[in-house]
């Protein structure tokens, strides 16, 4: 079992160095990802937005929504983990093993 | 000319390393525990791969615009400072990441609470054991 498990991820890892062949070269400056939309988001962030830091901008002020969306992931994570981990559950299932 | 083209591409090697490593662990390890850690490593690779993304060699700054404060109306250039889309999204997986990472903890506790083991055969065995005796 653990060989078709290494030869598969032998065969997944080739095909993703395979495909590294297509990607941009490492720190190009005119590779499509830093050329097309993020000239626009450095240059009228503090214009804009009036924050120096550019992520912080884009985090907070562009996609303000998504990061409320994220609050609530951990939201869910933090009530999904004490529903989880309640004593009330954990002793049911003791006396049901006894 | 190889030496150039290994140098432009070796760090998406060693992510795609990194991330085989975590897909084995997933696949072949038996310990809940290892495979979680698995998960881990394969998202870590993944956020590397994204912030390299975002890389501009040369004379860069990280994407904080400096001497900002008093005189707002300076020209920036976008050459000048790293591409700050990358790190922001990664900012939004790492988030998702510590979120399922402590949902799946708080699960393998209650496993182990009610197993006394992490082993996924030793699982499934009292599981079949338990269902043939009806308790």
């Amino acid at each position: 079992m653990k060989t078709i498990i290494l030869i598969f991820v032998i065969i997944s890892g080739s095909l993703l160095i395979y495909g590294t062949m297509d990607m941009p070269a490492w720190g190009d400056p005119q590779s499509p990802a830093n050329s097309y939309v993020s000239p626009r988001y450095i240059e009228e962030a503090l214009e804009k937005t009036n924050t120096p830091n550019i992520v912080t901008a884009v985090l907070a002020d562009y996609r303000g929504f998504d990061t409320m969306g994220e609050v609530t992931v951990i939201f869910t994570a933090a009530i999904a983990c004490i529903l989880i981990l309640r004593r009330k559950f954990s002793d049911n299932w003791e006396s049901v093993r006894k | 000319m190889i030496l150039d083209f290994i140098i432009s591409k070796y760090n998406f090697w060693l992510y795609v390393i990194i991330m085989m490593i975590g897909l084995y662990a997933m696949l072949a390890k038996r310990n809940l525990v290892k495979k979680l850690i698995g998960m881990n490593i394969f998202q870590t690779a993944i956020i590397l791969f994204y912030v390299s993304i975002g890389v501009k060699k040369g004379n860069v700054n990280v994407p904080i615009i400096v001497g900002s404060h008093g005189h707002e109306s300076q020209i920036i250039h976008a050459a000048d400072y790293l591409n700050p889309l990358p790190h922001v999204l990664m900012l939004t997986a790492i988030v998702v990441s510590i979120a399922t990472t402590g949902v799946a903890l708080a699960v393998l506790i209650q496993i182990y609470r009610r197993y006394h083991t992490l082993d996924e055969d030793e699982i499934i065995q009292i599981k079949q054991s338990r269902q043939e005796t009806g308790v």
